[in-house]
């Protein structure tokens, strides 16, 4: 179970609306490498991840994406706060504001909806922690893209925090899939999975 | 039931009238009945988690002890059938 908490895990204070900027940082809330198929990825994972330490990675790290969900929402609300219909218009927005004027709704920067597709579990220890080593670095890629298209430093600060986790979470993913092979049979880690094969389960030594 | 089963079902509940009386509260805040329920049942959690984590390990990861082992990955997860 989750609580709430009032507060946000880097704070996010942005002197200068700019809806330029929003229409492209948008894309870490629901694009196809963004913060909510994070935490959905990694909440979802972990029920079929038999050990207990690489289940408490993905649960911490999906949780701490939550947090970051709400980072890119409050970026998002703060760069689109107090627009013009003429603001709107000028910064290209247009076309988002029709269907959802000043909310924030997940969708990629070219206007795709979020997508449940960008969430890989595929219920074997092996294959979801590569899927989430790679999803950790195409992350870390959008965010270097977005800090090469951005010149505000109130904007840059959060999205360069965010980026560092990315490879954070990219090693502590590394640890896991360390840790999960040591848990494997070494002899053939491809030969059993043990999310589903429970007879294999207990380490061979 | 052991010790353990009987606080985490005690947490479970009392959590549970919490939640559901901030609910309440977040649309009658000036409700003193349900002011005084709520903390009435607040206290009680507090001192079950309290227990809780001093015999049977953290709740959260903010609420570990010191100690000789990182806990949090060691105990059960609650989606764990045996949990």
């Amino acid at each position: 179970m989750w609580i709430y908490e009032r507060k946000l895990q880097f704070p996010v204070k942005i002197k200068n609306p700019d809806p330029r900027y929003a229409k492209i940082i948008i894309s870490q809330l629901g694009g196809p490498d963004g913060e909510l198929g994070a935490s959905t990825r990694y909440l979802n994972q972990r029920f079929s991840m038999p050990y207990r330490d690489v289940a408490g990675i993905l649960t911490d790290v999906g949780t701490e994406e939550l947090a970051h969900v709400e980072m890119i929402g409050t970026i998002l609300h703060q760069l689109t706060r107090n627009m013009s219909a003429e603001d709107v218009s000028r910064a290209g927005l247009d076309a988002y504001f029709v269907d959802h004027t000043a909310g924030v709704y997940p969708q990629s920067a070219g206007g795709v909806p979020f997508d449940v597709k960008y969430v890989g579990v595929k219920g074997d220890v092996i294959a979801d922690l590569n899927e989430d080593l790679a999803a950790e670095q195409k992350a870390r890629v959008t965010y270097d893209n977005l800090l090469r298209l951005i010149d505000d430093r109130d904007v840059c600060e959060p999205l360069k925090f965010l980026r560092a986790r990315e490879l954070v979470h990219y090693q502590r993913f590394g640890d896991a899939l360390r840790s999960a092979q040591d848990q494997m049979d070494a002899q053939n880690f491809y030969g059993w999975n043990p999310a589903f094969d429970k007879m294999h389960h207990v380490k061979k030594s | 039931m052991n010790e353990q089963k009987k606080l985490q079902r005690m947490i479970e509940t009392y959590s549970f009238v919490i939640y559901e009386t901030a609910l309440y509260l977040d649309t009658h805040p000036r409700c003193h009945a349900a002011l005084e329920y709520y903390a009435k049942y607040n206290a009680r959690l507090r001192e079950a988690v309290e227990k809780y984590e001093s015999r049977f390990g953290p709740m959260t990861v903010f609420s570990g002890r010191n100690c000789e082992e990182w806990q949090w990955v060691k105990d059960p997860w609650p989606w764990e059938y045996n949990a």
